[in-house]
């Protein structure tokens, strides 16, 4: 039998290094009744703020090459709602559940944190400190690593959760953000968020996303996020994370062989749903014939 | 409960202009679908990702129906679909027409070309309880009309060149008809939103229902995505989106905005 269980640090281990991203997998239950959640390693819920957010006004989507565009805004119920109804359903899971936080300002980071810390069954905080579709807050703490190391380290002060912070690959330096997050305390970095998008109607002359730009995912972006990751890993020592266009078990070991501790699936999830079990198959078998036991053995195992 | 699986195609039939109808046989989405509720179809394409919804058009015993245009390369590839093709999709998906709720004098469809499909399914289901509504469809030109002839329905259709049946716009067509559905109606309607805006602007009297099924560009069809939305807006509530994958298809028209 073949080991997928992956240790991220700190008391926080995971079946295997499948996670939900967050924002392509809701909060669970709307796929409850097609795919076996818990045996994903764990999922990240939809981005989480203080209060309710409607989200940006359609077009949200867009479908391009190997990848679409989004903009949806971090539409989502506010952590009120998402205690009452959310709640009962995540908490009964026996994948680990890391709830994704977004706020427009350091004290509602803190806020939300101070809430949710009272909640067991949460196992860590992923903080979106990079979504490019936001006017306030989002990606304005993840692209200076003085700010991000502030944000991360008074993060780090109130909560002793594992705590991962999402970073954007909209960056010119990301092995300096890796650093600053290293610095300030936090267990962990996911990464990447979004690349800034567009596309454009050639027939009405309109964005084809009502906000013009919106965030790039998909197959399209993967060599990206594996060259960010592998900048990334060179500069810092604790676990990262790997997302960004990760869709076949195949893509999974690339990432891992960069010295991803785990990954996430993300859009793939929308265009197939089952993507989490045909993985874990691919996982299993391909390591049985590398006679490899543990897949901990091929973290960072790629000659770079 | 949604179900992804195989489907075998049994037919795949042009019956106008570009547009298709084909059979599929999945039985476990045919044994629990109703009226409006749409299926995804997976593609085997690296480049264009999304799957592609498509509204249930009926269904004939384990088999399913879709009706469908030729408007991009998904549909140009489908058109192409022979008997025995497998396809990978998932469904039933989204809500459905709800006409049991109340009882009413007139049954009225309204369909704009392709839209068609989820009221054909309702008319039969309308039939099956012995209620023949009114099936106004209407297209650009003869050649594009889904349907000629019906007999489960009271078929009126127009076009908008003349070239067949009421000389103007599906909606023009069923205003033309107003005075003789005096009494409590219910209007289910499908069509290209700049004909959901015309109905919507005509004020109805007070007692028509009028159910809408949208159309929107989905990544997931699951409610995953959040980018399917409407905009609602409900007398005493703030506006707010749904989305049309999972809230819907089918609204009603007077609280969804359609100028977005």
């Amino acid at each position: 039998m073949i080991d997928l269980s992956v240790d991220l640090g700190k008391g926080l281990s995971l079946q295997n290094p499948i996670l939900a991203a967050s924002g392509t997998f809701g909060y669970g239950d709307e796929i409850a009744d097609l795919v076996e959640i818990e045996q994903f390693g764990g999922i990240v819920t939809k981005s989480l703020s203080w209060q309710p957010r409607v989200g940006n006004p359609p077009p949200r989507i867009v479908e391009t090459s190997a990848g679409m565009i989004n903009s949806i805004g971090l539409a989502n119920i506010g952590l009120d709602t998402f205690l009452k109804e959310k709640a009962p359903f995540l908490s009964r899971l026996k994948c680990k559940v890391i709830v994704n936080i977004a706020a427009s300002t350091k004290s509602e980071f803190i806020q939300v944190i101070c809430v949710l810390d009272r909640e067991k069954w949460i196992a860590g905080y992923e903080i979106n400190v990079s979504c490019p579709n936001v006017e306030e807050g989002g990606i304005a703490f993840g692209t200076n690593p003085k700010v991000l190391y502030r944000l991360s380290a008074e993060l780090r002060q109130k909560t002793d959760r594992f705590l991962i912070i999402k970073l954007t690959p909209n960056v010119t330096d990301i092995a300096s953000l890796a650093v600053a997050v290293q610095q300030s305390g936090a267990d962990a970095i996911s990464m990447i968020n979004t690349l800034y998008g567009a596309a454009i109607d050639i027939n009405t002359f309109r964005p084809k996303i009502s906000t013009v730009i919106g965030g790039l995912s998909g197959p399209a972006i993967k060599p990206v996020a594996l060259a960010l990751l592998i900048k990334a890993r060179k500069a810092v020592d604790i676990p990262i994370i790997g997302i960004g266009g990760i869709s076949c078990g195949a893509d999974v070991i690339e990432f891992m062989l960069a010295g991803a501790s785990a990954i996430q699936l993300g859009s793939v999830n929308f265009f197939n749903p089952l993507a989490m079990h045909e993985i874990l198959d691919f996982l299993q078998q391909y390591l049985a014939k590398q006679q490899i036991t543990s897949i901990r053995d091929i973290i960072g195992k790629a000659q770079l | 409960m949604k179900y992804c699986t195989t489907g075998v195609v049994q037919s795949n039939q042009q019956v106008a202009q570009a547009i298709f109808l084909t059979k599929i046989h999945t039985p476990i989405i045919a044994q629990n679908c109703s009226p409006a509720q749409f299926v995804n179809f997976y593609f085997p394409d690296s480049v264009k990702l999304f799957p592609r919804p498509f509204s249930i058009a009926g269904k004939e015993g384990e088999n399913i129906l879709i009706l469908y245009k030729i408007v991009g390369s998904q549909t140009a590839l489908m058109s192409q679909w022979s008997k025995g093709t497998e396809l990978k999709l998932l469904g039933p998906l989204g809500n459905s027409f709800k006409i049991t709720q109340r009882h009413y004098t007139n049954y009225i469809l309204l369909a704009g070309g392709v839209g068609a499909a989820p009221l054909l399914f309702l008319r039969d289901e309308l039939s099956a309880v012995g209620i023949k509504p009114y099936f106004f469809i209407g297209a650009r030109t003869n050649s594009e009309l889904p349907l000629n002839q019906d007999e489960k329905s009271h078929l009126l259709l127009s076009t908008d060149d003349g070239s067949a049946g009421f000389q103007g716009t599906v909606i023009a067509h069923f205003i033309h008809h107003l005075n003789q559905f005096a009494a409590p109606s219910i209007v289910c309607t499908c069509g290209p939103e700049v004909m959901l805006k015309a109905l919507k602007q005509y004020n109805l009297p007070e007692y028509f229902d009028v159910f809408v099924s949208l159309e929107r560009v989905m990544a997931c069809g699951l409610g995953l995505c959040q980018g399917c939305v409407v905009r609602m807006s409900k007398p005493d509530a703030e506006p707010y989106y749904s989305l049309v994958c999972k809230d819907g298809p089918v609204f009603n028209l007077k609280d969804v905005q359609l100028d977005d």
